[in-house]
């Protein structure tokens, strides 16, 4: 859906300042681990985090790889001086369980599916991305991974099929990173 | 249709800008309001089963997940419970100092959150905060300018900022030092004076002629606006301590909804949040706080839940000025964390989160390991006055188009900060027209 879409050379003359020591991609885990599926996001970038230790980051310090649990306007700051974002979160719009959407909306706007989604915060990650935009405080390029969960109720882990796409997903996301960092 | 009466159904997707999601519910019998439910919030029974078994100093770190919003309230009801079922109590000296200035990080945090990005939207004639950014972007960006300040107090104090880490029961791992603390004076001042801007806008904005008599309670202490610990006090004449909670409020499960509603016994609903804390500690806001609200017009006692904007602005104020205030007399404790030996025995415990009065009981082994755990949020509490105030705003808004009447049923919910994160599904507001 974003082919050809060509990664912006240079900055853009208002751009905040960029922030010390913030790599030029942030990859953010978002969710809920206690309640089940919602806990996707942060399952791709635990996944991510340990393959980046492991291995040690991609491009050096590059890309950072982040869990995060708290409501979304937080995002904003936590993104603050990247270029480039790349957000993981668990979505219900109704497709097969497991489902893995990708849309990138550093131009176009946040689509229904990823607004008031399924998110358990009082302002939604869609809603703090188009908040970020109206307040140019977001990065160049946002790429947004939906996973579409089974199950939201409170409990511990992911339902079988979520489980199953979060290696192929956090691959695709660290993939994704790499383009974005180089 | 048989009848001339019809029934019509509005629906919303979800009910926007309240944390979470859950349903609404109102029949209507011809010029009747025939039922009002609200299903907006699962206690955390899932948190109470999973504490059992755990260890006593496990508590703060698991119940601080419960909500994204509040994790601090959470933790702090949570040690306090956890002291007292140990026989210790932290009520006075650096520690304490130390948790009050945490905990008004988070209300700064919290209220700012709810004052500008969800409250706000609803008086300036806006779906949200993004739609309202394009018009008051000044707005928006001192709402984030606030929360960024109660944000750096949490990260210092609590260690990180969200689910914060550096709480145990008995104190900290890690007690900030002096000259770290310095470093929030800067934005807290900044914050202090957006925040007595922020109670002048509020003043400014229109609210509905709504006047609520429902019972209020809040903690209370004789010398200090209630946050961290106080008796238990309604302006009903409920006086008792947190450990006296379970005899004199009574969960009753409802059948439409997962959640248990809270009761005074043989009196019926009260609400608990910033109007009641308001209400019974007005003398107790700092003088700041107090011209605050003198200047926007409020009185000792606010009954209008629309208001409470404002009343959480001069709570911002409060706590901006507490929060400097308590760096500013800081002394350095000899020890971040008292030692707390565990005992067969259960505690209470009592903090005001930013939306109103967090209890927890646990019942602990000699060896510390929780035996029972329950935990009564400020939403649970909230459900049946939101209910009641719905039913009053339904019935003076009969002639009403469905539209605006929903609108104006999703705003009586907001009043009330209710959070909803443990709720079961997305919200879905139906009014049927009978």
């Amino acid at each position: 859906m974003v082919e050809g879409d060509v990664v912006a050379a240079e900055a853009v003359a208002d751009d905040p300042a960029p922030v010390t020591g913030q790599p030029a991609v942030v990859v953010i885990g978002v969710g809920n681990a206690l309640r089940r599926d919602d806990g996707a996001g942060l399952a791709v970038a635990r996944r991510l985090g340990a393959g980046v230790n492991a291995a040690g980051a991609p491009g050096g310090a590059a890309i950072a790889v982040l869990e995060y649990e708290g409501e979304p306007l937080g995002l904003l700051e936590l993104w603050n001086g990247a270029r480039a974002v790349v957000l993981v979160d668990a979505i219900r719009s109704g497709a097969a369980p497991g489902t893995i959407h990708r849309v990138d909306v550093s131009r176009a706007p946040v689509p229904a599916l990823l607004r008031g989604s399924s998110s358990t915060h009082a302002v939604g990650v869609g809603e703090a991305i188009e908040l970020a935009r109206e307040l140019g405080r977001l990065p160049e390029r946002v790429v947004v991974y939906g996973v579409e969960g089974a199950c939201f109720d409170a409990g511990e882990g992911l339902t079988v099929e979520v489980t199953e796409g979060v290696d192929s997903l956090a691959n695709a996301v660290m993939r994704e990173a790499e383009g974005l960092a180089a | 249709m048989s009848e001339a009466r019809r029934t019509r159904v509005i629906r919303t997707d979800y009910l926007a800008r309240v944390e979470g999601e859950g349903a609404m519910y109102v029949k209507l019998d011809g010029r009747e309001v025939a039922e009002v439910k609200l299903r907006i919030y699962e206690p955390p029974r899932f948190f109470e089963a999973l504490l059992r078994g755990r260890a006593f100093t496990e508590a703060p770190d698991i119940t601080a997940r419960i909500c994204g919003i509040c994790p601090v309230a959470y933790q702090m009801s949570a040690v306090r419970a956890m002291e007292d079922a140990c026989g210790v109590a932290i009520d006075a000296g650096p520690l304490r100092d130390l948790r009050r200035l945490l905990y008004c990080g988070e209300w700064i945090e919290s209220h700012s959150l709810h004052v500008y990005m969800l409250h706000a939207p609803d008086f300036l004639g806006y779906a949200g905060a993004v739609e309202m950014a394009r018009d008051h972007r000044e707005i928006v960006e001192q709402g984030l300018q606030m929360k960024k300040a109660g944000n750096a107090v949490m990260a210092l104090v609590g260690g990180r900022e969200v689910h914060p880490i550096n709480v145990r029961v008995g104190g900290f791992y890690r007690a900030p030092a002096r000259a770290e603390l310095r470093t929030l004076v800067d934005p807290l001042e900044r914050a202090r004076e957006t925040a007595l801007a922020t109670a002048r806008w509020a003043a400014t904005l229109e609210f509905p002629d709504v006047q609520r008599a429902t019972e209020l309670l809040a903690l209370s202490e004789p010398d200090r606006y209630p946050i961290d610990l106080g008796r238990i006090r309604s302006d009903g004449g409920l006086d008792i301590a947190p450990a006296e909670f379970d005899a004199h409020v009574v969960e009753e499960h409802v059948e439409h909804s997962n959640a248990l509603h809270a009761r005074i016994r043989e009196r019926g609903t009260y609400l608990t949040g910033p109007l009641a804390r308001y209400a019974l500690s007005f003398a107790q806001l700092r003088p700041l706080a107090r011209e605050a609200a003198r200047e926007a017009g409020l009185g000792p006692v606010c009954r209008n839940p629309f208001q409470s904007i404002v009343v959480r602005a001069v709570e911002l104020v409060q706590a901006c000025d507490e929060a400097l205030a308590l760096i500013d007399g800081h002394v350095e404790p000899d020890a971040p964390a008292v030692e707390v030996i565990p005992r067969r025995s259960v505690g209470h415990g009592a903090t005001e989160a930013p939306r109103g009065l967090l209890y927890h009981r646990y019942e602990i082994d000699d060896d510390g390991t929780i035996l029972d755990a329950k935990i009564v949020p400020p939403t649970s509490q909230n459900q049946l006055a939101i209910e009641e105030d719905l039913r009053a705003v339904v019935e003076a808004g009969l002639d009403l188009p469905d539209e605006q009447l929903s609108l104006r049923c999703e705003q009586t919910i907001r009043n009330h900060d209710p959070c909803i994160s443990c709720a079961t599904h997305f919200l879905k507001l139906t009014v049927d027209r009978g």
